[in-house]
């Protein structure tokens, strides 16, 4: 097991998750879109997602929700790999050229469960994702 | 095989569909999302770990392909429990169901169960996926 998620006193209520950035281009949306096989149009088609609501390419939602993994795994090691458990919602959509930043906080300790709150935000601190996540410690 | 929504009822079950993670794939994935954790806990492990979101992500596309969710579909919320660490070259197989159609202002509200074994049919990780359909 990883030293951070032995280290079980660290997570108490209320403290932070190590946070991360992650700045988004169309050239990382391609390249998560060959990695996951996911070739939607509203992700990698320029052309066609200005015609969408959206005005223009999005970053796909396991995109972001794999940056909260990153957080987790830093966080709690093999702790967040057996037993993790994830509740998010997408609440906006990060384009290309916005800076995600990816935070976390512990918001309950209950016997070996802990449950941290989790978002993701971007560079205007728009809410991206918000979720929460559990883990046995 | 594709369905029309219309014909999806609730409980409807979608065809399973198994996938391996091959190394190349996992360095691939590793790079598209910039993980550094994963890696650093997998060797300091001495393990061939995937990451526990790229088994979710073709689970996902397997299974949203197969309903064939027209362009305008807003993956609006995501549920998972991983059971265990997956390794590299393990096969995982999924099967998936309509756990909830409804309908609300022009907008189909499908939420899709998963679950996700290995060989041996020991669950490996579950999910919850809500998604937006245009009607």
């Amino acid at each position: 097991m990883s030293e951070e998620a032995t280290d079980k006193k660290r997570w108490i209520v209320g403290a932070e998750l190590p946070s991360l950035d992650r700045t988004l281009s169309q050239e990382k949306i391609d390249r998560y879109a060959r990695a996951s096989g996911d070739f939607n149009p509203i992700h990698v088609d320029p052309t066609f997602a200005a015609r969408t609501p959206f005005g223009g390419t999005i970053a796909h939602g396991m995109l972001l929700l794999a940056y909260l993994s990153e957080m987790l795994t830093a966080a709690f090691g093999r702790a967040w790999l057996s037993g993790g458990r994830l509740k998010a919602r997408f609440k906006g959509a990060a384009r290309p050229g916005d800076v995600v930043t990816v935070q976390g906080r512990v918001q309950r300790v209950e016997g070996e469960r802990t449950a941290c709150s989790v978002e993701c935000l971007n560079q205007g601190d728009e809410i991206l994702v918000a979720g929460e996540a559990e883990l046995r410690l | 095989m594709t369905k029309a929504i219309e014909a999806l009822e609730k409980g409807h079950q979608l065809g399973a569909t198994s996938f391996v993670l091959d190394e190349e794939a996992v360095v691939h994935y590793l790079e598209a999302v910039e993980d550094q954790a994963l890696p650093r806990l997998a060797q300091a492990e001495g393990k061939a770990w995937v990451p526990p979101m790229v088994v979710a992500a073709f689970a996902l596309r397997s299974l949203m392909e197969e309903m064939a969710l027209p362009v305008g579909s807003i993956h609006v919320s995501q549920e998972l429990e991983f059971v265990r660490p997956v390794e590299v070259n393990e096969q995982i197989t999924c099967r998936a169901w309509l756990s909830q159609r409804s309908q609300r202002a022009g907008w189909w509200i499908l939420a899709v169960a998963m679950e996700g074994v290995d060989e041996s049919t020991r669950p490996v990780l579950a999910g919850r996926s809500t998604v937006m359909v245009p009607q």
